[in-house]
């Protein structure tokens, strides 16, 4: 027993509470599912359909909060129905499909706007705007762990046929590649994705990880495999360091991790500039 | 010789209107074909017609002796303009690229191993890009990058290679080098292709077969060893050609017929001086005629 008090002594502050052991193992979890997302709605041009999404999923929290059923529930439904509708209106656009992510978005926030004005308890739903990744319980985190493992296992096998469609849709359709079924397999995965990140590190902030990490590890990865491992890193390394921060500091979880994600695709730029400088003065 | 690609009384119009009407042609094994004409005739749509994006209004496409339903599984690559240019920004080497070619041989869900890597390989060999491999496909040149483009559609083994207008955008030695690339792909490798090009002066010596779908574009002094097909069409609100006629005859509209089954030119056989289209099987003599030698021949 007094073995045991020693060994939690001898634990950095942060890992001894139970709260954080659980912040910090679900945060990299969803770092990890989120950068490798992130890493195919960049290259699909779809980056701000994190937003969309992620707004959307406000409108189920509030639908959740005021019929009574759990907010999480609400918000994957909506996200899915948001999501399927963004592919639907982007096919009926044609040249202006871009409109398809700013209609949707706009709709969600319309409908989160309206209906958080019935919800009783305005702390819940403001929970959800900037995340409680601090706050989050023994089945959110179990939620968070099977999400997780399904999201990666899905991206390793269809790695190939992600990459593929990607880089050239109408090619991978001549291909041979389910194209349909492939892009429904991701829009699925995307929504529950960015409900659940949307109540761990808020839905205002959801997006920005789903992009920023992905931002940096372009500017200096040398292949599309180490994007996604150059973004795997950085979303890792944001989400753990900002929670270490934010509980030493005392700042706000969700926002400290993006920060962090801005400041590494900083330091990536500034790096891929004078690799740029000395390759150029190389061949010079 | 086996048809490959087989269109019949094919029209198509994105609204009333046709863009292609009553188009007939048919490309044999092993054929150099070419589809020529002015802007807005309708050379895209009618490689789209071919892949199957679209659905022709009237009229059959078969391929291979297979009604045209869908492409998949069947043995076509497909190289489009400018492909390399929307890669320019994509963080992928040259390898993962031409990789992803070989889809059909590796499989939904399986993962690529090492014979898929010599194949990717040899398909970067073959278009003189293997030292580049791995290299960002954003750091080549254009005409290094539709060389990358067309590897990826080699890596696939494809029995008809289908580009279009390929030459777009890259300078005159790329150009050179790309249509070299292919000649020697349909001589020695005897793929079937089906190229649309403005670039008649260039790729017409290399040409077999030419579909002309209009007339203005079609310049038969560059189609030396071609049997010319003239296709009615009709040009997009913004193009410039009306309604073709046949251009071998003065009686009239070809029907996208070739000129010898022309119905309004029955005598184009006796009294036409154009009737006989010939058919040359050496396309060597043509590669020849593009590189200066052969000339006297040609003349």
């Amino acid at each position: 027993m007094r073995n045991t008090e020693k060994e939690v002594r001898r634990m950095p502050e942060i890992l001894q509470y139970t709260y954080m052991q659980r912040a910090l193992f679900v945060g990299l979890l969803l770092s990890v599912i989120v950068a490798c997302l992130g890493t195919v709605m960049v290259h699909k041009r779809l980056s701000l359909i994190g937003d969309a999404l992620s707004h959307s999923s406000l409108a189920g929290v509030a639908l959740g909060l005021l019929m009574g059923f759990n907010p999480i529930v609400g918000a994957m439904s909506v996200c899915i129905i948001a999501a399927f509708s963004i592919e639907v209106i982007r096919k009926k656009l044609g040249n202006h499909s871009e409109l398809a992510v700013a209609i949707v978005m706009s709709t969600g926030i319309g409908l989160a706007g309206v209906m958080s004005g019935f919800v009783k308890s305005s702390a819940d739903f403001n929970s959800f705007l900037f995340g409680s990744i601090v706050a989050i319980s023994s089945f959110e985190a179990r939620l968070v762990m099977i999400l997780s493992v399904i999201v990666l296992l899905a991206f390793i096998l269809l790695y190939k046929e992600l990459f593929y469609i990607s880089f050239d849709e109408q090619a991978a359709s001549i291909s041979g590649v389910p194209v349909g079924t492939v892009n429904a397999i991701f829009t699925i995965l995307t929504a529950v994705t960015v409900s659940i990140a949307a109540r761990t590190v808020g839905a205002l902030i959801v997006s920005s990880l789903l992009v920023v990490p992905v931002a940096a590890a372009m500017s200096i990865a040398r292949s599309y495999r180490t994007t996604v491992l150059w973004a795997a890193f950085v979303s890792v390394c944001s989400t753990i360091g900002g929670l270490v921060l934010s509980f030493y500091l005392g700042l706000k979880p969700g926002g400290t991790i993006v920060l962090i994600s801005v400041a590494f695709f900083l330091i990536f730029r500034c790096i891929a500039f004078f690799r740029g400088r000395s390759t150029s003065s190389k061949g010079a | 010789m086996e048809n490959v690609i087989e269109v019949t009384g094919m029209s198509f119009g994105y609204t009333r209107d046709m863009i292609l009407e009553d188009v007939d042609f048919a490309v044999e094994r092993g054929d150099f074909a070419v589809v020529i004409g002015d802007n807005g005739v309708g050379k895209s749509t009618m490689v789209k017609l071919l892949l199957g994006v679209l659905r022709p209004t009237k009229g059959s496409i078969s391929i291979c002796g297979k009604n045209l339903t869908s492409l998949r599984g069947t043995g076509i690559g497909y190289l489009p303009q400018n492909s390399g240019s929307k890669a320019s920004t994509f963080p992928a080497t040259c390898e993962e690229i031409v990789m992803s070619g070989l889809y059909k041989k590796i499989g939904f869900g399986r993962f690529p191993g090492k014979d898929h890597k010599k194949k990717a390989e040899e398909a970067l060999k073959m278009v003189d890009m293997l030292d580049k491999r791995k290299s960002l496909i954003g750091e080549l040149s254009g005409g290094q990058q539709q060389r990358v483009m067309l590897a990826r559609v080699l890596a696939g083994d494809p029995e008809i290679l289908i580009l279009d207008e390929p030459t777009v955008g890259i300078d005159a030695e790329s150009v050179d080098r790309l249509l070299h690339i292919l000649h020697h792909l349909n001589i020695d490798k005897k793929v079937t292709i089906l190229m649309v090009t403005h670039d008649v002066e260039k790729a017409g010596p290399y040409a077999n077969r030419v579909l002309c779908l209009s007339e203005g574009a079609c310049r038969e002094e560059l189609l030396p060893d071609a049997k010319i097909v003239h296709a009615h069409a009709h040009s997009h609100p913004h193009g410039g050609v009306e309604h073709i006629h046949c251009a071998n005859c003065e009686h009239g509209d070809a029907h996208g017929h070739d000129a010898e089954h022309c119905a309004e030119c029955a005598h184009c056989d006796s009294s036409c001086e154009h009737g006989d289209h010939v058919h040359h099987e050496d396309k060597e003599h043509a590669h020849h005629a593009q590189h200066g030698k052969g000339g006297e021949e040609n003349a």
